[in-house]
């Protein structure tokens, strides 16, 4: 059964051709080519694989492709500027040294977004507890948290 | 991973038919237990029936008792305006319910109807005396949650029916609970879990409700215990029984995440916690 299926996707409409067993992370990466978003467990376990439906935060290895119809999918290639600058989430994890492999990265920034667009303001444990659902074996975390409070105090000081 | 089809019915008349009309048809919601175990191997469904875009199954009304569409996500619970003054108990619940990106598409009737001992917004419904409605091609029902619960990965819910509906009677106004839930980091599956509501009048436990999760093939009510309190003053050594009770009557297994008797000991000291905190209140 393949369907046509269009949806939002980092602000421009796609159309795809999808069968109904695929999920929305074989769409973005096998059919669109965006690699950005990563596969780790499949499970919904390490979040690796997170993007924003319609604004919020989730797993997209667990997501059926065609729920995505009619709906607005932003990925981490859609944060970046007109001019492939990084937004001020991706420079703050870069800054604060919050990537060591980048395998989580993606996602992190994803959940980041997701918390930052809908509290500017986070204290620690709302940083900490927006970032539950994504795991990193390699940086121990500190800087992801330093890194989404700069991003934070930044996007507050911006015009 | 298998193939299967995938249907986006937009009624409920018209998923119960595609159910009829399909072996080996699947209903979906959120997933996050269909995916995982389609990824696992353990289950092949010839086709997924999605109930995510039926109108009727979202949404939750409030005209004295409330009414929790079975589609409404952990999230949407955490964040209505209202429920978390209501039923305190259900709100805490869910927020210890996995991370952000599952909460976001989860849905409380998938929780139930999984049929999984450790779902964790079924001993806070067991507590509250909720009731469940059910639609089938034949019309529907209406039952306590705790007929729900049968046996291990069942539920009285019949494959083709449709869990449309969480009731809950307008919240008492004496009554107080509490949630517990252990598990090794927040996210975790519960390793145990404890709901406790009381009603109090002075020193006196007029109502005792008290529901454990992943002790026992189902989550369970404790009805011993409930019957040990009520009537009575609570007394330390009152105490001392509902937590010996407690441990006594679940029937936990050992598997990854914890033996048996550590389940046994987390469920009666929770039960004993979650009293002595409801009576600090
Ligand atoms: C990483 C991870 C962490 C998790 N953590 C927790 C946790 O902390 N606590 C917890 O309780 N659970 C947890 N879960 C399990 C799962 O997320 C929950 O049980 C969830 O609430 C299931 O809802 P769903 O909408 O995704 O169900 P689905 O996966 O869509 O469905 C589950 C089952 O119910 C059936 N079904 C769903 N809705 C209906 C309906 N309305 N009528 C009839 N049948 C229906 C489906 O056919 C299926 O058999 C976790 C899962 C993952 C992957
Ligand atoms: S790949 Fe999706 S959560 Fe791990
Ligand atoms: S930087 Fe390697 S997993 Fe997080």
């Amino acid at each position: 059964m393949r369907i046509n299926i269009s949806f939002m996707l980092n602000g421009s409409e796609v159309v795809v051709e999808v069968e109904g067993h695929h999920r929305l992370i074989d769409v973005l990466r096998d059919q669109l080519g965006l690699t950005g978003t990563k596969e780790g467990c499949g499970k919904g376990e390490c979040g690796a694989c997170s993007v924003l439906v319609d604004g919020r935060a989730v797993n997209a290895c667990l997501y059926p492709a065609l729920e995505a119809e009619g709906r607005s999918v932003t990925t981490i290639e859609g944060l970046r500027g007109p001019n492939n600058e990084l937004s001020t989430v991706q420079q703050a994890f870069v800054d604060q040294g919050a990537i060591q492999c980048g395998f989580c990265t993606p996602g992190m920034i994803m959940s980041a977004k997701a918390l930052l667009d809908s509290n500017p303001d986070p204290t620690e444990e709302e940083i900490r507890s927006a970032l539950l659902g994504n795991l990193c074996r390699c940086t121990g975390y500190v800087q992801i948290v330093e890194a989404v409070r700069q991003a934070a105090v930044q996007l507050r000081d911006k015009p | 991973m298998g193939r299967y089809n995938y249907y986006k019915p937009l009624s409920l008349d018209d998923a119960l038919a595609l159910h009829d009309k399909i072996p080996g048809a699947l209903f979906i919601a959120g997933g996050t237990d269909v995916m995982v175990k389609i990824v696992n191997g353990d289950i092949e469904p010839s086709a997924l029936i999605s109930l995510r875009s039926i109108p009727e199954l979202s949404g939750i009304k409030e005209n004295g008792s409330t009414r929790i569409g079975s589609m409404t996500t952990i999230s949407e619970l955490i964040e209505h305006p209202k429920l978390h003054k209501r039923y305190p108990v259900l709100i805490e619940a869910a927020r210890r319910h996995s991370g952000p990106q599952i909460r976001n598409v989860a849905t409380i009737g998938g929780n139930l109807c999984n049929c999984s001992p450790c779902a964790d917004t079924a001993t806070p419904l067991l507590v509250l005396d909720a009731k469940v409605r059910l639609r089938s091609i034949e019309g529907s029902r209406e039952i306590p949650i705790e007929e729900f619960f049968k046996g291990p990965g069942e539920t009285c819910l019949s494959s083709s029916e449709i869990l449309t509906d969480i009731l809950l009677d307008p919240p008492q106004r004496e009554a107080r609970a509490v949630f517990m839930k252990k598990g090794r980091v927040h996210m975790d599956l519960a390793t145990a879990s404890v709901a406790v509501l009381l009603e109090m009048e002075k020193n006196t436990c007029r109502r005792a409700r008290l529901a454990a999760g992943s002790v026992a093939p189902v989550p369970l009510r404790l009805s011993q215990v409930e019957e040990l309190l009520e009537g009575n003053i609570i007394s330390s050594e009152l105490l001392d029984r509902a937590r010996e009770i407690s441990s006594e009557t679940v029937s936990p297994i050992t598997d990854i995440r914890a033996t048996e008797e550590y389940r046994r000991r987390i469920v009666g000291i929770y039960v004993r916690r979650g009293i002595e905190r409801l009576l600090k209140k």
